[in-house]
């Protein structure tokens, strides 16, 4: 009885060492082939690591970052942006708008879905009804309330009324959660969560929980030439060095990294990192119903307190840039915050303006921030020996990202370390962060002249006149501080350098449609 | 004996019932809410309040808690917030990863530290014994974590190997199954090899203080059938105890394992359910992980009676 038991045991140890002692290399290549059935275009297949998991595929029901990055290459919408951020066409061929408040697309023919379905204007009709449709509860259906009414005119036709002009329309719909679904499917399925079926240049093929999505070439795309890679592999690797060692063996193809990492992979001949100016920026949030942060004057106080230089090179490694709410990345419309006097770092004026306020000493606060993002806290912590010069005594709260979300959507917080996505058109950033109604206006912040500033903005559709407007609106903003606006870091990118034709933007990271492996 | 494991079985239900009570309002009471979660910074209120009744958070808790508890019943542990999945099949289906995981944790473990516990106590107070000391008690206060995270970055940089990834079932393919899961495997196994080499060492040595040992030596028996077919089978009952209460400690393991070598396992679920605040995951998840617990534990006291017949249930 012993005997046989040791015997197992041996036996049992005999093949854990087998399996640790063969090459890793070749026995995962070996697996690969069997994966890809051993076709000649098996080595066309991308290996993404993802920082996170994907919540579920439903693009009208998904904002999550992790899920978005999938289904963008699921799914399109009628029009998108080139890589000069300009609008271009995507399933709408072209568009023409008689009047302010309408849009009449006209549809690219012979566009199919993946499950082999023509796609008609009928099914940009039923996908922008169930973004609106209460039901749904989508997180887009606010960026079309201005929307009146949808008329197939035809197949490839569709008009847009609009209650009245909104210069936002048309950006809005280049968000990835404004795609284009077939109704039959989420009919069968109840949602989109797990059975994405799109007209985008990859077909969802499987998602295994917690470890890869694969997606495979749409041979129907109707785009000629596009996509190059047969299948795109996303792997979950939540761990940082788990990501790291992969992509210098080269069992992954692509990670998204942070600062810190780019740095040690530096060195690697065989990893290419490409940054890029990313449309996020980092910001103190003020309850400004609270004292002493209803006081415009402290706010400007411990902005001028505060040394961006300093939270750029320390907590970014000098790689992110001083912003305002609307970031560099976002081209003609962000302004040199650089000019502005809140953004000088002056601690003699800053005690001044303590002292007109009424706090010659300063005082005691806390500084909540979330301990999941370590740059959030890095943050926190200069900021609090900044702060310090001018008497201000500010404790640090770290809390976990749930109970961080519900701070931030309840203001339970004094003071609040953040970070923001500026979007695609500068009204996300002024409007809906900002305006006495924006849906993420958690500050209390309100004023009456600023709303109608970018109300105003919303409803001008001529650009330069547009950009004025938003001019006078971001230094308003810098004035009254409900934010302190810090800086906007880079994003990055390590690909290994078989890898070709890929390009990260700003608005689309991940531009995998004509990338292949060489 | 069948009495005794029906009895036992039957105390299942209280204690299943107090963990889902337990748990239930635990998450209830944690702050951050699982719509917000979902629909992010993004969300309107009125989609907030909608996806909230979509899953019936609007009902009064007693009203939530029966409607859970009478899915339970039937084998209904309802469906994940975040991705629409039913949470049962999906718990027994991440399970078996973990299963397979802890159970090459213990059996390294055991390859590991009986033989040597049984070393260091035959050569009491020698260096070997004194090293072998060292290293277990290494064993026991290296976080694996640690461990984990040194092993990656010594095998990639040095050795340009890392694990593979995207997870392969054990019958799907073996040989790559054994290739992703051994490093986890041995990680989580040295950290409950130091306990158990411990426990080992001072529980063979006991029973080689005993009369009955010097008994069977003055019979002339050689040291190994005294080791081995006398002192071993007397000293495992306390070294199956703290097996017993490990491989419950390997199970919670396996969270921090799972995350950093990227495993689908159960762990991961929980983990990023709870981070989420996916109440029917957590819910679910932990009562099936309170069962496994209770299951494990009837195990060991049943092997006692096997390996000490003087100890009887009835």
């Amino acid at each position: 009885m012993k005997k046989k038991i040791w015997l197992s045991f041996l036996m049992v140890f005999a093949v854990i060492l087998a399996a640790a002692c063969s090459n890793g290399k070749s026995s995962s290549e070996g697996s690969g082939d069997t994966d890809k059935g051993g076709s000649s275009d098996a080595e066309q297949v991308l290996k993404i690591a993802n920082d996170q998991e994907p919540a579920g595929l439903d693009p009208h029901k998904t904002p999550a970052h992790s899920s978005v990055r999938i289904y963008s290459k699921i799914y399109e919408g009628l029009v998108t942006f080139d890589e000069n951020m300009e609008l271009v066409g995507q399933l709408a061929s072209d568009w023409e708008q008689p009047d302010d408040s309408t849009y009449v697309f006209n549809l690219v023919e012979g566009v199919k879905f993946h499950n082999g379905r023509e796609m008609t204007a009928d099914d940009v009709k039923y996908s922008f009804d169930r973004i609106m449709d209460e039901e749904t509860a989508s997180h887009i259906s606010s960026y079309f309330s201005d929307v009146k009414n949808i008329e197939v005119m035809d197949d490839h036709q569709i008009k847009f009324e609009l209650e009245q002009p909104n210069a936002t329309f048309l950006t809005n719909l280049t968000n990835s959660s404004a795609a284009i679904v077939p109704k039959e499917v989420v009919e069968e399925n109840g949602d989109l969560q797990q059975n994405a079926v799109g007209t985008g240049p990859f077909v969802f093929e499987k998602w295994v929980p917690d470890n890869s999505v694969t997606l495979k070439k749409n041979e129907d795309y109707y785009v000629e030439d596009k996509p190059k890679l047969a299948r795109v592999e996303y792997y979950t690797m939540k761990e940082e060095a788990a990501r790291l060692s992969a992509i210098r063996t080269g069992e992954i193809d692509m990670t998204t990294l942070t600062s810190k990492s780019a740095g040690l992979l530096g060195n690697d001949d065989n990893v290419d990192i490409k940054d890029y100016q990313s449309l996020e920026y980092s910001y103190v949030g003020f309850n400004v119903d609270k004292e002493p942060f209803n006081n415009e004057k402290v706010r400007q106080a411990l902005s001028m307190a505060t040394d961006r230089e300093s939270i750029a090179k320390v907590v970014w490694d000098g790689k992110a840039i001083t912003t305002g709410p609307i970031t560099p990345a976002m081209g003609d419309w962000a302004i040199d915050v650089n000019e502005e006097d809140v953004y000088m770092n002056d601690t003699d004026k800053a005690k001044k303006l303590l002292a007109e306020a009424g706090y010659p000493d300063g005082f005691s606060t806390t500084i909540t921030t979330a301990s999941t993002y370590a740059d959030m806290v890095d943050t926190a912590q200069l900021l609090q020996q900044q702060w310090a010069e001018i008497g201000v005594k500010a404790d640090i709260k770290q809390i976990e990202w749930g109970e961080y979300i519900d701070t931030w959507s309840n203001t339970s917080a004094d003071i609040l370390i953040g970070r923001n996505g500026s979007g695609t058109d500068p009204d996300r950033a002024m409007n809906y962060f900002f305006s006495t109604d924006g849906s993420a206006n958690v500050w209390n912040f309100s004023n009456e002249e600023y709303d109608k500033l970018v109300e105003e903005g919303k409803r001008t559709v001529d650009p330069d006149k547009r950009k004025e407007i938003y001019d006078k609106a971001q230094k308003d903003l810098l004035e009254l501080s409900p934010n302190l606006f810090l800086v906007s870091p880079e994003s990055y990118v390590a690909v290994r350098k078989d890898v070709k034709g890929f390009t990260p933007h700003a608005h689309n990271a991940e531009d995998i449609d004509q990338t292949y492996k060489e | 004996m069948l009495t005794y494991i029906i009895r036992r079985l039957l105390m299942l239900i209280p204690v299943l019932f107090g963990v889902s009570l337990f748990i239930f309002f635990v998450m209830r009471v944690v702050p951050g809410d699982v719509a917000q979660t979902i629909l992010g910074t993004d969300a309107t209120p009125q989609a907030l309040e909608q996806l909230r009744k979509n899953f019936g958070l609007d009902l009064p808790l007693y009203q939530q808690y029966l409607d859970w508890m009478g899915g339970v019943l039937t084998g209904d542990f309802g469906e994940s917030m975040r991705t629409g999945k039913a949470v049962l099949p999906d718990i027994l289906n991440r399970f078996k990863l973990t299963f397979e995981l802890t159970l090459f944790a213990a059996v390294i473990s055991w390859i590991i530290s009986i033989p040597l516990g049984i070393i260091a106590a035959t050569k009491r107070n020698s260096k070997t014994d004194f090293s072998l000391r060292v290293v277990s008690l290494l064993g026991v206060s290296v976080p694996n974590f640690a461990l984990a995270t040194v092993i990656i970055l010594v095998l990639s940089l040095y050795f340009s190997y890392s694990p593979p990834v995207g997870y392969v079932g054990f019958f799907e393919n073996p040989v790559r199954n054994l290739e992703i899961i051994i490093i986890p495997a041995i990680v989580l196994g040295t950290s409950m090899a130091g306990a158990v080499m411990r426990m080992t060492r001072s529980s063979v040595l006991e029973i080689l203080r005993q009369d009955f040992i010097r008994t069977i030596r003055a019979k002339g028996a050689k040291e190994r059938v005294v080791i081995f077919q006398h002192a071993l089978k007397n000293a495992m009952i306390p070294i199956l105890t703290i097996i017993g209460l490990q491989i419950g400690t390997l199970l919670g393991g396996t969270v921090i394992i799972e995350q950093i070598f990227s495993l689908p396992g159960l762990g991961q679920l929980v983990l990023t359910a709870i981070t989420q605040r996916d109440f029917m995951v957590v819910q679910g998840a932990v009562l099936f992980i309170a069962f496994i617990f209770v299951m494990i534990n009837l195990l060991v006291d049943l092997l006692y009676s096997y390996l000490d017949p003087r100890i009887s249930y009835k």
